[in-house]
């Protein structure tokens, strides 16, 4: 049973090709500027003997013993459940890759491969960020005997999953979840303000092509100097108490006004090309997407794809009721497996349909019903620390640089750090149920995150020396895909409750099974 | 399977002791390699540089010996305080791992979660019969979780433990 399967020797010949490829361009460039400024004696290198070039060979040196230690070391091996990589001669690895998590299995062969009857293989699983396995290169032959096992283990293991994917085939007619009218679209480009991005590319495209400086010339009146003496004298009016000018100021500021104002309806724009007729439709078990004026966009997404959904919503938003929802998904079995995309699934919604909405997606949540927890009484003592020392460190620099202006920056610096603190601390809150954990967070852009338990990679608790003082704990929650806004982290709770949590949601995690 | 739970006893464990020997001397090794490299370069400098002041002179070299000391110092001490707090639990559920002195973190990986499993193994690890294992999930901050410090024959069975293991256990 033990069949050990190595390397092609052909690997050291594909290696050392890989290897000149990447050091031909550096090395003629090397040579070429060389012969060119060593042709006197002025010559950059100065007198060097001749043949030298021969001597950049050495610096291959390096790289092919790796590929020799490689080769040497590289046995490919199955057990019953999995594949066994064993690798390395001075660090050695062994990697058990278990065949149910292999998503798939890529071959690659070009026409120098044909030649020696050899492919180079990738296997691929889940797992996060790293590939998993790359064989380059191995006999024809032992790749077709690890496709025969994998996908013969597999078969007898997981017989359930192509059926189920297969079955919903008759087109259907499914409730549609989400559709943004004209006016909820324009209300949409308005609140996301993608203008400003379009400005700003905008700005940069002008700038680089140099054309920057003869518009501000324009505009300015051609000296630059008057921008900045206007500056300077809108300073002197406010410290020395000099005359203020505030025809310009008016001016200035009624051009700033416009300027937003032209960025919102940029952004208007925006939304009805990019997101014109926007529609989510639930059939059966996927939740399908169309959008797009001029580029209609249709994609797909399977429900039990979905990693985690997040609720944000501004100041804005809040005062006209609507809310943004965006999903996490993570791409299954096929081409791209480990691919996380984050993907709207309402732009704008009225408040009063986000719990409808959530229903559709995530079965048995009820956003009424959340019984949102608290963190630690003491927790405020905890936020507003560091934001005290932060600005402890300000004034002081303030002082040191302005002087008696620094009374000014505490003034304020203080209160903010208190009331942000104190409104940061009051929004932030957990929920968990059977099969969900909530976490709610910020105070001026308000979010929810919400990740289903069998979604739940990782759950990890930390303390940092100031927890521990306090007994207190985080707990942070890892999802495939988690953006560094979107995971559930989170901070201040009490040692106890931590822990408890913590138990929870691994075990609830263990016992649910996870499928991409 | 066949010989159930000889690692999957839900209690916790600690390191193998090999590790702190195994540590102090790659620690050893650390510092020598760095205190040789900053006397190497402290050495030119004092021999190069004709003026450098008589007093700076002096204190370099001390100075010298002593961030050399402190740091022969924690490369002794450091292993048997992180061997204190670091230990590690496997059950039916899966594993769980606690490490950090200072900074304190307690992960739990689902057996359901785990992807695929290294051991692996460097010259000083084999002559003290460790290993590491690594447990790779599709998690992201955690996507990689190492485990250094277990006997070999250890880290092998709790890989053993952990994999999901042929037609008994379906996804």
């Amino acid at each position: 049973m033990p069949s050990e399967q190595r390397l092609h020797p052909a690997t050291l010949l594909f290696d050392l090709a890989g290897h000149i490829k990447r050091f031909a361009v550096p090395a003629v460039l090397v040579i070429f500027g060389a012969s060119q400024s060593s042709g006197g004696p002025g010559g950059m290198f100065g007198r060097v003997p001749s043949g030298w070039e021969s001597w950049l060979l050495v610096m291959l040196v390096p790289a092919v013993i790796i590929s020799v230690a490689r080769y040497l070391s590289f046995r490919l091996s199955y057990d019953q459940d999995g594949l066994v990589i064993r690798s390395g001669l001075v660090f050695r690895n062994e990697r058990h890759v278990p065949f149910k998590r292999i998503q798939n299995i890529d071959a690659a062969q070009n026409v120098f491969h044909r030649f020696f009857g050899v492919v180079e293989v990738r296997v691929e699983t889940g797992g996060g960020k790293e590939e998993e396995a790359r064989m380059s290169v191995l006999p024809r032959a032992a790749f077709d005997e690890m496709r025969r096992r994998v996908f013969t283990e597999r078969g007898s293991v997981v017989p359930e999953q192509p059926a189920g994917d297969v079955a919903p085939a008759e087109e259907a007619v499914g409730e549609t979840l989400v559709h943004l009218s004209l006016r909820e679209l324009l209300l949409c480009g308005f609140l996301e303000n993608k203008g400003m991005v379009l400005v700003g590319a905008a700005a940069g495209v002008i700038w680089e092509s140099g054309l920057g400086n003869r518009i501000m010339g324009q505009l300015f009146g051609g000296s630059e100097a008057l921008g900045r003496s206007f500056f300077r004298e809108v300073m002197r009016g406010i410290f020395d108490g000099g005359p203020l000018p505030l025809a310009r100021m008016s001016l200035g500021l009624a051009a700033f006004i416009a300027f937003l104002g032209i960025v919102r309806i940029i952004s208007m724009a925006w939304a009805f090309l990019r997101l014109y007729d926007f529609r989510v439709t639930r059939i059966h078990e996927d939740l399908r997407t169309e959008y797009g004026l001029l580029t209609r966009v249709t994609a797909t997404v399977p429900i039990r794809r979905v990693q985690t959904i997040t609720v944000r919503a501004g100041p804005l938003h809040r005062w006209l009721k609507r809310a943004t929802v965006r999903v996490e998904t993570a791409g299954g079995a096929g081409a791209r497996s480990a691919a996380h995309v984050r993907e709207w699934l309402a732009p704008l919604i009225r408040q009063e349909n986000l719990p409808t909405l959530l229903q559709g997606v995530l079965p048995g949540f009820d956003l009424a019903a959340i019984d949102w927890q608290p963190l630690h009484p003491r927790a405020f003592a905890r936020a507003v620390k560091p934001k005290l020392i932060l600005d402890a460190i300000v004034t002081l620099v303030a002082a040191y640089t302005i002087g008696w202006g620094a009374i000014g920056v505490v003034i304020l610096l203080l209160p903010w750090s208190i009331v942000s603190a104190r409104q940061y601390v009051k929004h932030l809150a957990w929920a968990e149920s059977d099969e969900m954990v909530v976490m709610r967070s910020g105070w001026i852009w308000q979010q929810m995150t919400v990740a289903r338990v069998n979604k739940i990679q990782a759950v990890a608790m930390r303390q940092s020396p100031f927890d521990r003082r306090a007994a207190m704990a985080r707990v942070r929650v890892d999802t495939a895909g988690a953006g560094e806004f979107t995971r559930i982290d989170i901070p201040y709770l009490d040692g106890a409750v931590a822990r408890g949590l913590h138990e929870r949601l691994a075990g609830q995690a263990a016992n649910t099974a996870f499928k991409w | 399977m066949s010989e159930p739970d000889s690692v999957a006893d839900g209690q916790d464990h600690s390191l193998d002791p090999r590790v702190i020997a195994m540590q102090r001397i790659t620690g050893g090794l650390f510092t020598a390699a760095i205190s040789l490299g900053s006397l190497f370069a402290l050495g030119t400098a004092l021999i190069v540089g004709d003026d450098i002041p008589g007093a700076v002179r002096v204190l370099l070299p001390v100075g010298w010996l002593v961030l050399v000391a402190l740091g022969a110092w924690q490369a002794y001490r450091w292993p048997a305080i992180h061997y204190r707090y670091t230990s590690y639990r496997v059950d039916e559920e899966g594993i769980e791992i606690r490490r950090g002195v200072y900074w304190r973190v307690v992960i739990n990986v689902p057996r359901s979660r785990v992807q695929h499993i290294d051991v692996s193994q460097g010259p000083i690890d084999r002559r003290h019969g460790l290993g590491t294992l690594v447990i790779y999930t599709a998690g992201t901050d955690h996507a990689k979780v190492e485990l250094a410090g277990l006997a070999h024959g250890r880290a092998l069975g709790i890989r053993e433990h952990l994999l999901p293991s042929g037609a008994g256990d379906a996804v």
